[in-house]
């Protein structure tokens, strides 16, 4: 009977393991509990002890490291990739006379997306034997053109066309010589994997750049991403080529009033701007283009590049080629879309001829077979007329 | 007195079988009756919009007309030239139908046409006002108070129709360009402000053109006749000099204008 009773008896005590005096034995909990006063009483803390009374402050916490990111913890030691970077808008100043610059919804101009894009731009990263990068066909310089008819590529294989110049290439609606795409964005795709340029794949580029600590930064902070995907590769360098922006050549101080032209560049500006020399029907406005394209009476047919035809398969587009701005055409040289003229001499040469008749020259080329007859004097004014269109400061601003 | 009677409902009966019932008879009506025979104009309709299409034609010679084809000359001008027509691009502006209430209504500020763009070629317009409108007005151009430079950089036919300042600025009203005489060379009556003069002119034609609320769809047709620029009282030869600078000839194109335009109501 007691012995029965003894074993009815359960053993009172601390119940709680964490307690400091918990009792194994104990199987009814007395309340007489005892916990450790000290430790981390933060609750959003990793380690945070819930029943600590007295902060110990040796909390820890994981978070965003990065003091730069938005939500950035400054208690964390751990980051756990939960960091967000805000992007600051890059304003692109419209100068005068120049219309709305294209921007994608999708990829609107930021600070962060602008330095990632001139670093990528001018990074060798992208070719194929890290040997070439964009800026070695785009030089500013020479008004982030090339200075050679065509451009080798990577395997020294030389193209077919000049390299085009990125002035205010932000306001093109179209780009290449043939017009082959319509945003900068589509643009940049191609020259990467192009065997005759660049000749990488787009997998080893993200590869390479996912293996690269400062890209990871990089593109994190402008695109708010963890994985660097070649879109965004894309549409960084975009947003780099939209900031070449050139307005501030002698011309444009001249329409101004800040500067004067001499008597030989105002009678190139005549000449330029009168059917005498009949240049401003397709290199008018203040971009210096018409994002048309144009047979400007190059060659007899057959022609060896059909050029905008060979986007579009129409024969009435056979040889014609975008028309390039004029900005900073004294140092884009050489000319035309396959570099054929190294001087403007030439270029001025070739339409005081009054070009070759074809099926498709443009119907502006009016002094086809005639030409337009100017003298030495004339041509040399408007080759003048020609270089205030330089600005000095696009090309040579850091 | 039966007989009376009789004859009482008789008549009564023929009389009102006779006596046709009134009411509104257009089935699309809100109140159609379907048993009036004879409509008292009480038909009442659901106000419906109108929809006004503007087309733009282009003829030589009351034949329509088609872009040049490579080295085919089929048109011929008042002064003997045959020719073709390569490009044509020009702006019409201030298009305005006029009403007999003396009211105007601005249909379109700018319009620009590229007769190879066939999406330039009619436009519409929604919710035309109902009226009786008795004229339509358009400017061949734009007039002086729009024909500024630079005050359209953001419409397509900004770097198209371009009008150096050097030598006036602002915007060409028309381009028309193409082959003549050996097919070779090019003709180009490129009209606009040369020197900052005007030579822009209004067209005005009378038109019967009633819109009600029933009107769901009106139809315009503006027709340039491409040989009349040529003729009338002018006669003009093409030539591959251009004419950008020729205030003369300018002159005498927006003379010729005036019966380059027609207008129909379809």
């Amino acid at each position: 009977m007691f012995a029965i009773l003894y074993s009815c008896k359960k053993e009172e005590g601390c119940t709680d393991p964490v307690a400091t005096n918990f009792n194994s034995d104990a199987e009814i909990d007395d309340g007489s509990c005892n916990y450790p006063a000290e430790g981390c009483t933060d609750s959003t803390a990793s380690n945070y002890n819930p029943y600590a009374i007295l902060s110990t402050n040796t909390c820890e916490y994981i978070g965003c490291t990065d003091s730069t990111a938005d939500n950035y913890n400054i208690y964390a030691i751990y980051d756990d990739g939960s960091c967000e970077f805000s992007t600051t808008p890059y304003i692109i100043e419209t100068p005068f006379g120049f219309p709305n610059m294209i921007i994608p919804d999708n990829n609107p101009t930021t600070i962060e997306g602008v330095l990632l894009g001139e670093k990528l731009f001018h990074d060798k990263i992208l070719s194929g034997d890290e040997s070439q990068s964009c800026s070695s066909c785009h030089q500013k310089e020479l008004g982030f053109s090339d200075g050679n008819r065509f451009s080798a590529g990577i395997d020294g294989i030389i193209g077919s066309r000049n390299a085009s110049t990125l002035t205010n290439s932000g306001w093109n609606t179209s780009f290449n010589w043939d017009g082959s795409v319509s945003s900068l964005e589509e643009q940049a795709f191609e020259p990467v994997v192009n065997p005759i340029e660049m000749h990488n794949t787009w997998a080893n580029v993200e590869t390479k750049l996912n293996a690269n600590g400062e890209y990871l930064q990089l593109f994190k902070e402008a695109f708010n991403i963890n994985y660097i995907d070649s879109n965004h590769v894309v549409m960084a360098i975009a947003q780099f080529e939209r900031t070449l922006v050139s307005a501030n050549s002698k011309f444009d101080r001249y329409i101004e009033g800040n500067e004067q032209l001499s008597a030989s560049e105002l009678s190139g500006y005549a000449i330029f701007n009168s059917e005498k020399g009949d240049c401003f029907h397709c290199h008018g406005t203040q971009l210096f283009m018409d994002n048309d394209f144009h047979n400007n009476g190059l060659d007899h047919e057959p022609f060896l590049d059909i050029g905008l035809a060979s986007i579009t398969n129409n024969p009435a587009d056979n040889g014609k080629f975008k028309t390039p701005t004029l900005r900073n055409i004294e140092h884009t040289a050489p000319y035309m879309h396959d570099g054929r003229f190294s001087t403007l001499e030439e270029v001025v040469a070739h339409y005081n001829s009054g070009g070759i008749y074809s099926s498709t020259i443009d119907p502006n080329m009016k002094k086809v077979g005639i030409g337009l007859q100017l003298t030495e004097q004339e041509k040399a004014d408007l080759i003048a007329y020609l270089k205030t269109l330089t600005d000095s400061d696009f090309l040579e601003k850091k | 007195m039966k007989k009376l009677l009789l004859l009482s409902i008789t008549i009564a009966i023929t009389f009102f079988a006779c006596k046709k019932e009134e009411g509104c008879t257009d089935p699309v009506a809100t109140n159609f009756n379907s048993n009036a025979e004879i409509d008292d104009g009480s038909c009442e309709y659901t106000p419906i919009s109108t929809n006004l299409t503007i087309n733009f034609t282009h003829t030589v010679d009351a034949t329509n007309f088609i872009l040049g084809a490579v080295g085919t000359l089929p048109y011929t001008n008042n002064a003997g030239q045959p020719y073709n027509v390569k490009r044509l691009w020009y702006i019409i502006s201030d298009i305005t139908l006029h009403a007999e209430d003396g009211t105007s209504n601005l249909i379109k500020d700018i319009h620009f046409i590229d007769a190879s763009e066939v999406s330039t070629l009619s436009f519409i317009t929604n919710d035309l006002e109902d009226n009786n409108y008795t004229s339509i007005s358009y400017t061949m151009g734009l007039n002086p108070t729009k024909n500024i430079s630079n005050a359209y950089v953001n419409e397509d036919f900004h770097s198209k129709m371009f009008w150096p300042e050097f030598i006036g600025g602002g915007y060409h009203y028309m381009k028309l360009e193409g082959n003549f005489n050996d097919s070779i060379t090019f003709y180009n009556t490129h009209t606009g402000p040369t020197n900052g003069e005007d030579y822009s002119f209004i067209h005005t034609d009378i038109i019967t053109l009633v819109t009600t609320e029933t009107t769901s769809e009106a139809i315009i047709s503006i027709n340039m006749e491409i040989n009349n620029w040529y003729q009338n009282p002018n006669s003009i030869t093409i030539s591959n000099n251009g004419i950008m600078e020729n205030m003369p000839i300018q002159m005498q194109m927006k003379q010729n204008g005036s019966d380059v335009f027609s207008t129909l109501i379809n």
